[in-house]
């Protein structure tokens, strides 16, 4: 665990393939939740706030949401490479600990250069493509649908493109519907939009 | 150029194959603003839409139901034994219900290969299960995962076929080889199945005629299809040649069996979604003799002639097959199963059993139970069999049954899908029941 402590608090520009490893190691060896979450947060942020770039923010997240995302990750219907080692070994009593304690945190929003004037076009994409249907009035996510709101803007542009264009489309189907057909200036609009909500 | 053909869509848009629908996709496709554009794949052209119609109508709003409801979660981990609804199931008189097997999340499809082995199909969770009998207690374990929804199997001449979305395999010789799983062999190509991933979780099934009936959902909750494409049930030969259309206008049936005397396919299907709380409602239909091929309504006609709101031709109904019995708003019926065993009293031969996944789009919760379909001639009652699952006043449920298999025994399994477990039902003194 020496090189671990060394390195989880590092930030991330220190390097990915280190983190991953040590990740690997303590996820593998069966470390305490603890050591797990400050794993966790070299890329996710120390408090669940994302800092990395395409790296979603966990804070303020449904627990059913993390839960259900970290099993679909660790069976592998969910690809994520750089997750892929890190789930590996989780055990359910280990998804049940990270997604309660990730939904427990405070949602805030990243440093990202934010666009203002793509604000209102978003609001409107939210409205047609009836997005509180699902993720709830004020977009905080319900049971197995996230929280949009507050979540980093770089995440969201690949999260609705990859829905789009479908390598995530097969592990819940409900996505299909609300993106088919969006144009990658409506997501630019709407993922601007959210981050600010 | 998209605009305004979508805009005359009710009216001008025959199918999907029609004048007026631009099917060439070019980058222009990615600048259209509209909530919804024209574009639809070519079949077998790989064009760029996938997983879902454009030409969606859906329109919640006018409605009036609430606009919160939303699909239920299917936890990924499953209750401990102990922790099951077992004691809220209500059957009738004589039948007793009991755990037959826990801790497999997601339970959903069942099919049982020639020495025995239960094997089940989930959806979201990706995996399929074998079950087996370790001195009368069943043992789930994992034997393929990360597939992408692999809803339903089929087990013929020692071979286990695994239907996920639009890509089938074949595992030869899986009940000798369950430790480690021979390679599979790929069918995926030759059941050509379209790449719209919406509706498309498969049911399929081998019927009398040794062929391989299979499910191509509407991808959409109500859109205009392309008959040729979507809203279909199909048959194949086992290794997905010789394709065959033997029903059409379905939008979403994932159970069908056979009718032990008439031979006749009856199947269910699931009414739409965003058209009220009272339905339209769910159908079991029959594909009566002789009229293979024909159409069941959707998205026109729905339930016994309820022409819908939201997609319009005229003659909404004509040459529609009306269905054999509804089964509820929003409620669900996925698996159907008719009985013939022998442990059941004389009365429930041939009867069908529909497990009834329960409501989402509906604000009072309807189903999560199993019914029976009284059958005489080309209609059907449904009556109760299996409840308890719901709480009406709390408007609340403890599980979702999802399909029904037929023991050798006479007894019934019915999966539960949020609870990772399949009951037993069986009838009669316990010395008959442990037969």
């Amino acid at each position: 665990m020496t090189f671990l402590r060394l390195k989880w608090w590092q930030p991330p520009a220190f390097g990915l393939a280190a983190i991953l490893l040590s990740a690997t190691a303590v996820f593998a060896q069966g470390g305490t939740l603890a050591e797990k979450i400050q794993l966790c947060g070299t890329c996710h942020g120390e408090d669940g706030n994302s800092k990395t770039e395409k790296t979603p923010s966990l804070a303020g997240q449904p627990a059913f949401y993390i839960l259900n995302q970290l099993f679909l990750m660790r069976e592998g219907v969910r690809k994520v490479e750089p997750m892929a080692a890190i789930v590996k070994d989780l055990k359910d009593s280990d998804l049940d600990g990270l997604s309660k304690h990730y939904s427990a945190l405070a949602p805030k929003r990243s440093d990202e250069k934010y666009d203002r004037s793509l604000s209102p076009r978003g609001l409107a994409v939210v409205a047609e493509r009836r997005c509180g249907s699902c993720h709830l009035p004020g977009l905080v996510g319900q049971q197995q649908i996230p929280r949009i709101a507050k979540q980093r803007i770089d995440y969201l542009i690949q999260t609705l493109k990859s829905f789009r264009d479908n390598p995530r489309g097969g592990a819940d189907t409900a996505m299909s519907a609300p993106v088919a057909g969006m144009s990658d200036d409506d997501i630019q609009a709407l993922a601007h939009y959210l981050w600010s909500r | 150029m998209l605009g305004r053909s979508e805009r005359r869509g009710g009216r001008g848009l025959p199918h999907q194959g029609g004048a007026h629908v631009h099917f060439n996709v070019g980058p222009g496709w990615f600048n259209c603003r509209r909530k919804f554009c024209i574009s639809d794949r070519r079949p077998g052209s790989g064009a760029a839409q996938p997983g879902f119609s454009p030409l969606d109508k859906t329109k919640p709003a006018e409605s009036k139901q609430d606009g919160n409801l939303k699909p239920h979660p299917t936890p990924p981990i499953a209750p401990s034994a102990d922790k099951l609804p077992i004691d809220k199931i209500k059957l009738p008189s004589g039948f007793k219900a009991e755990v037959w097997s826990s801790g497999h999340p997601g339970a959903r499809t069942m099919v049982m290969g020639d020495k025995g082995t239960m094997f089940m199909g989930t959806r979201t969770i990706g995996r399929v299960y074998a079950i087996t009998d370790k001195g009368g207690k069943r043992e789930p374990k994992v034997i393929i995962q990360g597939m992408t929804q692999p809803n339903r199997l089929a087990f013929k001449d020692g071979s286990l076929y695994v239907f996920a979305i639009n890509k089938v395999f074949r595992y030869d010789k899986i009940e000798d080889n369950l430790d480690k799983l021979p390679e599979p062999v790929e069918l995926t190509k030759a059941y050509d199945l379209p790449d719209t991933i919406h509706h498309n979780w498969k049911y399929v099934d081998f019927g009398p005629d040794g062929k391989m009936y299979v499910q191509v959902g509407s991808n959409c909750n109500i859109c205009e299809t392309n008959p040729g494409i979507h809203g279909q049930i199909r048959r194949y030969n086992a290794d997905g040649t010789g394709m065959e259309i033997v029903a059409r206008g379905v939008r979403n049936t994932v159970g069908f069996d056979w009718h032990p005397v008439t031979k006749e396919l009856w199947f269910t299907d699931k009414g739409r979604d965003w058209a009220g709380n009272a339905g339209p409602e769910d159908e079991l239909n029959r594909i009566p003799k002789n009229m293979e091929g024909a159409s069941f309504g959707f998205p026109y006609c729905h339930a016994m002639g309820i022409p819908d709101p939201d997609v319009k031709r005229p003659n909404p109904c004509a040459g529609v097959i009306m269905p054999a019995a509804l089964t509820g708003p929003h409620a669900a019926g996925l698996g159907i199963k008719f009985y013939t065993g022998s442990m059941f009293p004389k009365s429930y031969q041939n009867v069908a059993f529909i497990a009834r996944h329960g409501s989402w789009n509906r604000e009072q919760k309807y189903g999560y139970d199993v019914v029976m379909a009284k059958i005489s001639g080309g209609k059907a009652t449904i009556m109760p069999f299996m409840t308890g699952l719901l709480n009406n006043e709390k408007n609340e449920f403890y599980g979702r049954p999802s399909y029904v298999f037929q023991m050798k025994d006479g007894s019934l399994l019915v999966s539960d899908e949020t609870s990772g477990a399949v009951y037993r039902i069986t009838y009669g003194d316990a010395k008959t029941a442990a037969r």
